[in-house]
């Protein structure tokens, strides 16, 4: 029989990349030298190296298939529990995102206009310098506060952090409140736990509300939430639009978009007022449980039904069912809670929902008040001195505007006023890394306004995104598979992410980057470590007696786990879970959860709802050629009965208008949305012309958003933008 | 006989999410270029009205059939059917290109590689069975719908789920001149997906391995699936081929589109 299984090379896959690899083979292979020395590799050069991904930040565990110095395949690591074994489209397709033909491989400087994308190749060490000095320059005219500092959530933000604090500026802006401010700062106040995760081995009863999981991917979450229902759990979804998660819910309910919160008011209230609740649990565990009959009394079913636009007897049902379910019930959280201005008390409510059925932390119980990446394991890191002591305000109003938001959260979206008013103080540079707030950002207007602000803009990425287009030097980062970072403790293991190939060009990783800059900036002392591998040598060393081959060679070490305390207690002020909070009390919001009314749309206007697809993550992925390939077009969804109102058909362009700005985007008739709301899959429109497959694909939901701080957690209300619609 | 392998795919339809994880998985793990799939998921879109909605993915890929259309008009005899485990494989080798076969699947499970000048398709990751491995799409299945082994196995992945399942139907294409068994059973269909289907024949059986439930394909079903009487279909196809074949002849190596 003849052999019919000649492997083509990968490189038929992206034959772009044809050049840069080629450059890289001549290099010394250090990687795969030390990756044979641990054992991973054959004399061949080929083998699997377990590493983390980092195409999202679930972080699954990663076996990355390495031959003759390339990585050509990824597979889940059956031995990570995020993973369990597999990978996500993302996941899958990380390889790309390192092969990636737009890569910046040496550091670029700026010699156009800022935005017209002229750059010229420079050393590091120029590169290094040009921003050191600008960075300096600031700081001496201006004060350190007048550098802001933002990163995406990633396993080096610690040494990011490290940078800023050094450097003394408290401006720092991430992610979190575009994302998750309501769910972490409601779960802090009630449960003492940002984000309390998720037990599906006993669950006969689910709730997501907001929780797209089928579609918002986390591998392991995903796939047990899919064996969940195989089982025959019961999974009811609210959520205006039939996504995936919805079809394959046991019950889709079409909420009116940001009245969630009456929904789970009016399922306390049943649950409470028939006595259907763990009073048991809430007795011993709970503090103002007393307080919520007379709260509650007025949220009947009959009034959400109102609000929400479902049956009150729906309601009614749901509420019965649930506690009936207790304690393998489990109202989920959710992640991106960025919806509403009342998407804080929405989270409250379901910390007390969960609560009161005592559902949490009891055996058998669907929600654990333990981060799973807290598993008591300390690390040690470099010693380094006291950070300098900040004077100054924060530029996006945390504490002094928003007393309740942790400094770390923050509220990014209110940084760029600051920045056009130069109130309370004005800010004169920005440092981003593996961030894209061009695109992340609502109101993109807004944001490349407070650009112009800037004197000075550095960014740090694997490829050119759209704000390191708008940049004045880009330094271009090492990609996940071609570089270390700090460790991460997961369930009691401690995983690593390793070098799985030889960086490309001249890329290097953000542990590198940032304490070359550092020491650049006279803050050498802040980065006492020798390369990354020292750093992660210094991170072991409390653990025992491990060796960084060890590590390298089975993706993580195991150390001996601490005797757990049997007693149950919550990190609150009163160590109990706080329906009533004392500190929301003090800070003069309510102390249980409340009804806030959400704002609602014109007669003319819809709701313009975000959301997520399962073949990318946020901004970062658009350009990744194999996700591009399984990707669907981005339309703008709308109900048949709307589209029929405005004279519109499938695929016709139509204008859509904010109050800030204006796209056109083809339409996409379907029933799977509600008449009053339309939907646009974020993350396209991009603006940088250095991504040659993202570009011109799709427009940007960031043109449209309007921006609305939630006042309590800080979180953007991606949700609360009206746009009209009509034909372009 | 009874040890011979017979490798062929149960996918559960009630657990596809259409996350595509599969999709790039196989795209990786078997080099196909960026403009060809070797793996599908068929989408019939959203069903019903509003607020009564319906929605199922149906994943599917080379049915391995046991009498494949493919391997009678294959000119080179590139196209074989493994003995050893009944796989549809190519010897892209011995492949002229010439596309006949693309054409006569009714599953539009094959493509030609234009720049390789060779046709491709699923071949059941054998480089990774045979070293232990599952197949990639299977290996990365987030909704564990994908399952793949050996069908004549009683203890096999596909065995045990065929077993349990609650429904079945394969996609077989049966005509005057066709007949092509495929190896790829479905299972756990929704309601919605029961005009598509019949057959609870092998639950009455109570056989481990159905050999002949019955099929109808519905009228909304697969387009490619739907060409209505294959036989004739592939007497037309093979003078567009023809055509295109001797056209390419002349003009020398240019891309070649159906």
């Amino acid at each position: 029989m003849p052999n019919t299984l000649s492997r083509r090379d990968f490189l038929k896959v992206g034959g772009a990349a044809l050049g840069a690899l080629t450059v890289s083979r001549f290099v010394p292979p250090r990687v795969v030298a030390a990756a044979r020395t641990a054992g991973l590799l054959d004399q061949n050069g080929d083998g699997y190296i377990p590493t983390m991904c980092e195409m999202c930040v679930w972080r699954c565990g990663v076996l990355a298939k390495v031959e003759e110095g390339r990585v050509v395949k990824l597979e889940g690591n059956p031995d990570h529990p995020n993973s369990k074994g597999k990978l996500c489209a993302r996941g899958q397709s990380g390889l790309m995102n390192t092969y990636d033909p737009d890569r910046v491989l040496t550091p670029l400087i700026r010699v156009g206009q800022r935005g017209e994308g002229k750059f010229r190749k420079a050393s590091w060490d120029e590169a290094l310098d040009v921003v050191a000095a600008n960075m300096l320059k600031i700081k001496e005219q201006y004060g350190a506060q007048a550098m802001i500092f933002s990163s995406t959530h990633n396993l080096s933000q610690v040494q990011f952090e490290n940078l800023l604090y050094a450097f003394g500026s408290p401006n720092y802006g991430t992610q979190r409140s575009l994302c998750f401010n309501a769910m972490v700062t409601a779960f802090s106040l009630t449960y003492g736990i940002e984000e309390p995760s998720r037990d599906y081995t006993s669950v006969k009863y689910i709730l997501l509300t907001g929780r797209n999981l089928l579609e918002a991917i986390s591998t392991s979450e995903t796939s047990d939430l899919m064996d969940a229902v195989a089982r025959g759990a019961k999974l009811v979804v609210l959520d205006p639009r039939f996504t995936k998660t919805a079809s394959k819910a046991t019950e889709w309910l079409p909420i009116r978009p940001g009245t969630d919160l009456a929904f789970i008011l009016a399922m306390i209230n049943v649950i409470v007022t028939e006595k259907l609740g763990d009073c048991e649990f809430t007795a011993r565990y709970a503090v103002g449980c007393d307080k919520l009959p007379a709260h509650i009394a007025f949220y009947t079913p009959e009034w959400a039904a109102k609000k929400t636009g479902i049956e009150a007897d729906t309601i009614r049902r749901i509420a019965r069912e649930f506690a009936a379910a207790m304690p393998d019930a489990l109202a989920h959280p959710g992640w991106r809670t960025s919806n509403f201005i009342n998407s804080f008390q929405t989270e409250r409510a379901i910390a007390t929902l969960n609560a009161i059925v005592g559902n949490v932390l009891t055996p058998g119980g669907c929600l654990n008040a333990e981060n799973p990446e807290a598993s008591g394991i300390t690390l040690g890191k470099p010693s380094q001195p006291p950070y300098p002591r900040l004077s100054s305000l924060r530029l996006d109003g945390v504490p002094w505007k928003y007393p309740l938001v942790p400094l770390k959260l923050g509220v990014f979206q209110e940084l760029r006023d600051a920045v056009l008013t130069g109130q309370p103080y004005q800010a004169h540079g920005w440092f981003i890394a593996r961030q894209n707030p061009v695109l992340s950002l609502p109101d993109r207007q807004k944001t490349l306004e407070a650009f112009g602000k800037m004197d000075f803009i550095v960014t740090v990425d694997i490829i050119m995104n759209d704000s390191a287009w708008f940049s004045d030097v880009v330094l271009p980062e090492a990609s996940y598979l071609e570089r270390y970072d700090p460790l991460l403790p997961v369930s009691g293991k401690v995983f690593i992410r390793q070098p799985v190939i030889e960086p490309q060009g001249e890329a290097q990783s953000a542990l590198w980057i940032y304490k070359q800059l550092g020491e650049r900036l006279g803050l050498g002392d802040f980065f006492q470590y020798q390369d990354e591998e020292d750093y992660i040598r210094q991170q072991l060393a409390p653990l025992g007696n491990y060796s960084l081959e060890e590590l390298r060679l089975h993706g993580y070490v195991e150390p001996p786990a601490k005797e757990k305390s049997q007693e149950i207690t919550f990190n609150t002020p009163s160590g109990k879970v706080e329906v009533y909070s004392e500190t929301l009390a003090n800070a003069g919001y309510p102390a249980l959860p409340t009804w806030e009314e959400p704002p609602s749309p014109n007669a003319d206007q819809f709701y313009l709802l975000t959301g997520k697809v399962g073949q990318h993550t946020q901004m970062g992925t658009q350009n990744n050629q194999l996700l591009h390939k399984y990707e669907d077009y981005p339309r703008l969804w709308m109900n048949p009965e709307a589209a029929d109102k405005l004279g519109l058909k499938d695929w016709e362009l139509v204008e859509v208008t904010s109050e800030v700005g204006s796209v056109k985007v083809p339409v996409q008739v379907t029933p799977a949305i509600r008449a009053d709301c339309v939907y646009l899959t974020p993350g396209y429109g991009h603006l940088s012309k250095g991504l040659r497959t993202a570009y011109g694909d799709g427009v940007s939901d960031s043109v449209l958003h309007v921006t609305y701080v939630d006042p309590v957690s800080g979180g953007q209300a991606l949700s609360q933008t009206f746009v009209t619609v009509k034909k372009a | 006989m009874a040890d011979k392998k017979r490798y062929g795919f149960v996918i559960d339809i009630s657990r596809c999410i259409d996350c595509r994880a599969c999709q790039v998985a196989c795209s990786l793990e078997n080099s196909v270029p960026l403009n060809h799939t070797r793996i599908w998921i068929h989408d019939q879109g959203v069903q019903g009205t509003f607020p009564k909605l319906s929605r199922t993915f149906v994943p599917y890929n080379c049915m391995h059939c046991e009498h494949p259309p493919c391997i009678e008009v294959c000119v080179s005899g590139a196209t074989y059917k493994d003995p050893n485990n009944g796989l549809v494989l190519v010897d892209q080798e011995a492949c002229i290109g010439c596309g006949f076969c693309v054409e006569a699947c009714p599953y539009d499970a094959r493509y030609l590689d234009e720049k390789l000048g060779v046709v491709d398709k699923c071949n059941g990751c054998i480089q990774r069975v045979e070293i232990g491995q599952k197949p990639a799409c299977v290996a990365t299945c987030l909704g564990g719908s994908r399952l793949f082994g050996d069908l004549n196995d009683p203890a096999s992945d596909v065995s045990i789920a065929l077993k349990n399942a609650k429904s079945l139907f394969r996609l077989d294409i049966e005509g005057k001149d066709i007949d092509t068994d495929p190896n790829i059973y479905f299972i756990n269909a929704p309601q919605s997906l029961t005009s598509l289907v019949t057959s609870d024949a092998f639950k009455q059986q109570g056989q481990a391995v159905p050999r002949e439930p019955k099929y109808t394909i519905s009228e909304e079903g697969w387009k490619k699936v739907l060409v209505p009487a294959i036989a004739a279909g592939i007497g037309a196809s093979f003078l567009v081929q023809a055509t295109y074949f001797t056209k390419q002849l002349i003009e020398g190596e240019k891309e070649f589109d159906e």
